[in-house]
């Protein structure tokens, strides 16, 4: 499988996911997804659905304490002004969940087809402008430069004694110097890197480079056998098959 | 337009995006401050309005997609309304840039702009959203808003109303914050940094070779 089929099953599954309303098409939409993990993922799968229900769990608790706790009724009995039971919240919630795990799990399920391969790879295999490839490999750098400048400022304001180590009323009442020091530290960084660095080390010349000489498949014929279980099922859910 | 420092402006204002969106979404805040860095675009590029809506939807879609793979599943549907709030911060806050910049700060005219401006972002960004979380959610997504949309709900509104309401309730208070976040990181930027921004791609590329 190639990372452009990988980004095309995602959308498939997405649009599926939103797609199905019945048993029959989520029953489907999930076969699709538990043979991509077997032949695809194996070992990772276990992973991969272990960081799903992480995102999903406390999602789903929280729409079951305000539909079925508070509201009490579903959407469509709300829409049709009927007085509603607790029972078809429940349900309502439960077809939300299944969509939001689906989408969920496919893009774990894919981020670990692909955890071989650096950030840089899998950004330089995908089929895009270079302008776009250039913008996404700029967006991964910085973050890990956000990531130093929330360091940086964290410990300057706690040695300066504006913040304190642990969670205390200071820090809600200078959480916003924080913010404002982390800014400002990483827009001091970028413009070192765009001033210096970058030129010095001839940077996004290399970057660009690289870009334009990748030569990788737009999709491989296994891509193909995926989008088509995919669509099938997606067409299915869509209540077309 | 994509000149480098413009596409570093929108890494940077997308990482801010997601670094404050996720916070207040994990807290469950009736509130969402996952849009200060598309402000932030359009004020820092306000010498160049299209560049400016460019970088700050770009800004704005990129930090959706990252929200939506990683935090939020239900993120990616509201790329319509972080195109429209780049859209009324181009045509309508970034109009204002110098105000919000000038030193000494003018207090009135300041909270004025960031109230009026917010305000606006606000009601523009709530007609937006309410068809995508009312037909497509049912009214309740991942967000403390769900609180306000049931409330409504429950005070017998249709689910459209209800999330209407809702939108039109917390949206122009999140705005107004948010406009207030972008406003105060604006005033903190160094000037060569905007300065850069504004520089087309052979001056900046002249400044970043020496």
């Amino acid at each position: 499988m190639t990372p452009n089929g990988a980004a095309l099953f995602v959308i498939v599954m997405l649009i599926g996911a939103l797609a199905a309303s019945g048993p029959l098409g989520f029953s489907l939409l999930y076969a699709v997804l538990v043979a991509f993990a077997l032949v695809e993922v194996r070992a990772g799968t276990t992973t991969a659905l272990t960081r799903s229900a992480v995102i999903v769990l406390p999602l789903a608790a929280f729409m079951a304490a305000v539909w079925i706790g508070f509201v009490g009724r579903s959407p469509a009995e709300i829409a049709a002004g009927a007085s509603g039971t607790r029972a078809a919240a429940a349900a309502y919630v439960l077809t939300v969940c299944l969509r939001l795990f689906l989408i969920v799990a496919a893009i774990q399920l894919v981020l670990l087809r692909f955890v071989h391969l650096t950030p840089l790879q899998f950004i330089c295999a995908l089929r895009l402008p270079v302008t776009a490839k250039r913008l996404l490999a700029l967006t991964l750098s910085l973050t890990e430069t956000l990531r130093q400048a929330v360091d940086r400022a964290r410990t300057a304001l706690i040695a300066a004694g504006v913040i304190t180590r642990r969670m205390s009323l200071r820090n809600l009442v200078h959480g916003w110097v924080l913010v404002q020091t982390v800014w400002l530290s990483a827009i001091t960084i970028a413009v070192g890197r765009m001033r210096d660095k970058w030129p010095i080390e001839g940077t996004l010349g290399r970057l660009d480079d690289l870009f334009q000489r990748a030569r990788t498949p737009s999709l491989a014929p296994g891509d193909a056998v995926w989008l088509s279980l995919g669509v099938g099922a997606a067409l299915f859910g869509l209540g077309i098959g | 337009m994509f000149t480098t420092p413009r596409l570093v402006l929108i890494a940077l204002c997308a990482a801010l995006n997601v670094a404050v969106g996720s916070i207040v979404y994990l807290l469950k805040l009736p509130i969402y401050l996952d849009s200060v860095g598309i402000i932030l675009c359009a004020l820092l590029l306000a010498s160049d309005r299209w560049a400016g809506f460019a970088c700050a939807s770009v800004a704005g879609t990129i930090s959706c997609v990252i929200i939506f793979l990683l935090v939020n599943p239900f993120f990616i549907w509201f790329e319509l309304t972080v195109i429209a709030i780049a859209l009324v911060s181009v045509l309508l806050t970034a109009r204002f840039a110098d105000t919000l910049r000038a030193r000494p700060l003018p207090n009135a005219k300041f909270a004025a702009i960031v109230l009026i401006c917010g305000i606006v972002t606000g009601v523009v960004s709530a007609i937006v959203s309410a068809p995508v979380v009312a037909y497509l959610f049912g009214g309740v997504t991942g967000s403390g808003s769900a609180f306000v949309v049931a409330f409504f709900l429950k005070t017998g509104q249709q689910l459209l109303n209800a999330t209407l309401l809702s939108g039109l309730t917390a949206d122009p208070i999140d705005k107004v914050l948010q406009v207030l976040f972008a406003a105060l990181l604006y005033r903190a930027t160094p000037g060569d940094f905007i300065a850069m921004l504004a520089a087309r791609e052979a001056t900046s590329a002249t400044s970043a070779a020496r």
